[in-house]
């Protein structure tokens, strides 16, 4: 109850804090943190509160989704699951709430004058945006102190936990459009600097959504990978055997809720990257050729990082599903291709090399690996390794499961929702094609002898469709593996090896048009995503299981990557705020409001390194702390209530209904 | 559980360390920090600097091989799209616009008008988004953008500052960059008021924390291992000091570029390089030494990227001497 307290105490004070900009008006333009440099200071308190801001964000989502399937299922384990997650979120959102007060005080005593400019723009929203907190915390303890108490209104239950994500959602929006109208102000005067807009219209930015569906896409990868290296210190240090089967399963759903964020972030990330682009052309290059471009570079080592380990995990995760050895011999031809594309997807276009260097390489740039640095040939890969990725999912998941029901025999339904998917994907598909051969070049400032390549992206989505038609056919005959092995093999070769190398040819002669590639190149994907994650569930659906699923049996080692991985995504995460931040250079409210002070310089990537390192370890360890009291009051609950329960038999969440059935 | 928690932080703590690893080396792989440095002065050099640093000209535009940006055309000589030097097409370019717009129009004015006017001749193959150079977020002053439009006339030619200030549009882009309201930027302002005197003192003594006439000159005192900073805040603006001071890797003085020889016996000897003849090179160290090696005695002499300046005055200053120290460098006009 006093935790209560003084949480509520927290957010008063944040409430206070947003609600009051006059706390800026203020004759000083900069002030020092206690003696200390205010522009570090204030990437700490910012960095922190984003990690437990994240945390916070991205939990709830799958905690509401894994109560919905225990619901659905009517298996109790799925609900003991949800709980032991958000029984983590409730410490994390008083430090959220904490941090948050603290960043606003800092700012507003720090920064005045620019704070004063921003609170004339947002005053308004802030009443909203304090408002909505005090929602979303009440919503958050009626959802996590009545989750035992509401069993039997299972319903109202889950709303609440619904409503929690929508509040969240909204307060991550509104404290997004302030971070991106600093990047890309709307409503100013360009003569006097003078805002002259409304607050939905400096609200509504350019970069607001892109920014908004990245950091959505980010919370849910954050969150899983967090959760996942709780179960892993859990697991680790677990004295029984149950214990052991209930983090390992847990590890494996935090896993899986954090690839299924992560799979889409890069598309996320390329859209975002393409409106900073359309926006600020200046800042855009800045970004990918100037002060930024070699934090990308550590950007790849840390996505690449989470890819494979994420991978890694899986193949491991394997060896304890009985019928897993049909497909382990297919995983070292997926680890070379995600190592190959790792290593292309970390080429830099240009060294700086010395004459020494130059002479021995012939030249500024590599004869072969200059081009492997090049977007087009890291659009490529980025999209090979999610496919791969999506294949070792796809292995598990099938691992120690026999023959499903033949497609033929499993009713309206089933053909109703193939057909629905693929005609969506062909409506989706078609409209992109024939927006492609319409296409003026005069849009693209290219002139009109141009247009002829636009038509080789066109064809290829043609050919995706025709693909799509051909495996429906195929799976309504009782042919859906072909189909899926085929509509892969297409897809890999028309958006890695066929659009990768006209993307160079694009890059020479239209450079313009590279964005409708790279959409195409997405699209295809995505297309492949959702059909062969469809037809994997009609493949599968009563499939009989090889053996029993063995949780509890994985080895330290597994649990180290998803630690690693946790760690990893901590780093990204700051390196991210670290380059949407910095992008801004010397502006405060980029082209509007200049940075005058000292600290206006940009870092180089080791100091970005070590600041972003400290606010990882000190999240961690404020975790830590948090998951120590959480396991403390588990305890307590476990006597009262028993042993964690054992996790379902199932391989996957998803396939947890069909697969009982079919045995 | 306490074990296998303890094991966990220390891995992370681990995972860390090599990140920070990772950032150190992309760092000096890199040639150090990138940041919008600002350089006062109207020369080729200054120029140079701006193209490379606050002006951003290299995100889009390279020079021959140097810089790997492609967005905009190369500026210096590069394949067959590119077989002359951007001061020599100015020249081509010139001629094409005065048939065009029939009226006298020279390589200088193509130049002006091409920070002015971007617009005015496009190159095939390339899309007119070039930025309004002047205008925020660039925010480039008018002799700022002469002395890049200086560095531009050397790459294959002869700068001439006279010839760009007497073009007609020069007047225009004067204008155009005055007009510019001085309301939405800031003048730099430090933390601190900082004690000149007591700069001074830091400055110059020898026993000080930072010692730094030991290499560096002010009137007749100093050494002569860095630039000589007598009218250093006369020629670079105060923000571009203060990365010098704490982040000496990110733009080294030309001319003060440091070296590493390794010696036949083995021997590493670094410093700034002062003198070179047929026979030998002289290096100059940190603490003001001069090593003349002979030739025949080097086996291999690479330029490094990270300045011998020591770059640890964020740890080595306390904020206070930290402004006194720039305190009184402001008053090296």
């Amino acid at each position: 109850m006093r935790h209560r307290k003084g949480t509520i105490a927290l957010l008063a004070l944040t409430a206070v804090a947003l609600a009051f900009p006059a706390l800026a008006a203020s004759d000083e333009t900069y002030r020092t943190f206690l003696g200390y440099d205010s522009r570090i200071s204030i990437w700490i308190i910012a960095e922190l509160h984003l990690m437990f801001g994240a945390f916070v964000l991205g939990v709830p989502i799958f905690a509401v989704t894994i109560e919905i399937i225990g619901w659905k299922t009517k298996d109790p384990r799925y609900d003991k699951l949800a709980y032991e997650f958000t029984q983590l979120l409730s410490g994390a959102f008083g430090f959220t709430a904490t941090l948050g007060g603290l960043l606003a005080f800092a700012l507003f005593g720090l920064y005045p004058k620019f704070m004063d400019y921003l609170a004339g723009v947002f005053h308004d929203v802030m009443y909203i945006y304090a408002l909505l907190f005090f929602v979303e915390s009440t919503t958050l303890y009626l959802y996590y102190y009545f989750w035992h108490k509401m069993a039997k209104q299972k319903g109202l239950h889950i709303l609440l936990g619904i409503l929690l994500n929508v509040c969240g959602t909204v307060i991550m929006m509104v404290a997004n459009s302030w971070a991106s109208f600093m990047m890309s102000p709307t409503g100013i005067e360009a003569e006097t600097g003078k805002f002259i807009g409304t607050a939905w219209q400096a609200m509504n930015n350019v970069l607001w959504h892109p920014l908004n569906l990245h950091r959505l896409l980010g919370n849910v990868a954050f969150g899983g990978f967090v959760c996942g290296a709780y179960a892993a210190i859990r697991y680790l240090g677990a004295k029984t055997q149950e214990e052991r089967a209930h983090y390992d399963w847990m590890g494996y759903i935090g896993n899986f809720c954090a690839v299924c964020g992560l799979i889409p972030l890069p598309f996320a990330g390329y859209y975002l990257g393409r409106e900073v682009y359309s926006n600020s052309a200046v800042m855009g290059n800045n970004m990918m050729g100037g002060a930024f471009s070699w934090t990308f570079i550590i950007q790849a080592i840390l996505i690449g990082g989470l890819f494979i380990g994420s991978n890694y995990y899986l193949w491991i995760g394997m060896h304890r599903i009985p019928g897993s050895e049909r497909y382990t011999k297919y995983i070292k031809f997926i680890d070379i291709i995600i190592i190959l594309c790792f290593a292309v997807w970390l080429t830099p276009h240009n060294l700086p090399l010395s004459a020494e260097e130059q002479i021995a390489v012939g030249g500024q740039y590599h004869p072969t690996l200059k081009y492997l640095g090049l977007m087009s040939g890291k659009n490529a890969v980025v999209n090979f390794i999610i496919l791969s990725t999506f294949l070792s999912f796809l292995l598990y998941r099938r691992a120690n499961l026999g023959p499903g029901i033949p497609f033929s025999r499993q009713g309206g339904k089933s053909r109703w929702i193939l057909l629905g998917v693929a005609g969506g994907l062909i409506l989706i598909m078609g409209y992109y094609a024939s927006y492609l051969l319409h296409l003026n070049p005069t849009e693209l400032d290219l002139s009109a002898d141009k247009e002829k390549y636009f038509k080789l992206p066109a064809i290829l989505l043609l050919i995706q469709i025709a693909a799509v038609v051909v495996t429906v056919i195929l799976t309504l005959k009782d042919r859906g593996k072909i189909g899926q092995m085929m509509y892969l093999g297409i897809t890999i070769v028309n958006i890695t090896f066929v659009l990768g190398v006209y993307g160079y040819i694009v890059m020479a002669v239209a450079n313009p048009f590279l964005r409708n590639v790279a959409v195409t190149q997405w699209m295809t994907m995505m297309s492949a995503l959702t059909l062969l994650t469809t037809l994997d569930v009609f493949l599968f659906k009563g499939a009989p299981q090889v053996g029993e699923m063995t949780w509890g049996k994985m080895p330290g080692r597994s649990q180290y990557t998803l630690i690693f991985l946790c760690v990893f995504i901590v780093m990204l995460i700051g390196l991210m705020g670290f380059i949407r931040s910095g992008l801004r250079e010397n502006w405060h409210i980029y082209g509007v409001m200049q940075d005058g002070s000292a600290g206006s310089w940009t870092p180089d990537n080791a100091l970005m390194a070590k600041v972003v390192s400290a606010c990882g370890l000190i999240f961690l360890s404020a975790v830590s702390f948090l998951f120590w009291l959480t396991s403390a009051s588990a305890k307590k609950d476990h006597k009262s209530e028993g042993e964690p329960s054992l996790p379902p038999k199932a391989t996957h969440p998803t396939a947890g209904k069909a697969a009982r059935s079919g045995g | 559980m306490q074990n296998s928690f303890f094991k966990a932080a220390l891995f992370a703590v681990a995972v860390c360390a090599i990140y920070i690893y990772i950032g150190e080396v992309i760092t000096d792989i890199s040639g150090g920090a990138k940041t919008a440095s600002t350089v006062a002065g109207i020369s080729p050099e200054a120029g140079e600097a701006i193209f490379w640093g606050s002006g951003k000209c290299h995100t889009c535009h390279s020079v021959g091989d140097q810089g790997s940006a492609i967005r905009a055309p190369n500026l210096g000589v590069h394949g067959s799209d590119f077989p002359l030097p951007i001061a020599l097409r100015a020249e081509e370019r010139a001629k094409e616009l005065s048939q065009k717009l029939g009226k006298p129009f020279t390589a200088a004015d193509y130049l002006v008008t091409s920070h002015f006017d971007p617009g005015l001749y496009v190159v095939s193959g390339y899309k007119n988004e070039m930025p309004t150079v002047y205008k925020p977020p660039i925010a480039l002053k008018v002799d700022q953008i002469l002395a890049v439009d200086l560095y531009l006339q050397s790459l294959g030619g002869e700068p001439n500052a006279e010839a760009l200030m007497k073009s007609p549009y020069f007047e225009l882009l004067k204008k155009a960059a005055g007009s510019q309201s001085a309301a939405t930027t800031v003048a730099f302002k430090p933390y601190l008021q900082g004690d000149p005197e007591k700069g001074k003192e830091i400055f110059f003594d020898p026993n000080s924390k930072t010692p730094c006439a030991k290499c560096h000159t002010v009137g007749d005192k100093g050494g002569k291992v860095g630039p000589e900073l007598t009218n250093v805040a006369g020629t670079r603006d105060i923000p571009y000091i203060i990365q010098s001071i704490l982040e000496p890797s990110a733009e080294i003085a030309s001319g003060f570029e440091p070296f590493l020889i390794v010696t036949t016996d083995g021997e590493f000897i670094t410093g700034v390089k002062k003198e070179e003849d047929d026979k030998s090179v002289t290096l100059a160290d940190t603490d003001g030494q001069r090593q003349k090696i002979s030739k025949d005695k080097i086996e291999k002499m690479v330029q490094q990227k990270k300045s011998i300046m020591p770059d640890n005055f964020r740890d080595l200053l306390t904020m206070d001497e930290f402004h006194n120290l720039l305190a009184f460098l402001e008053t090296l006009q």
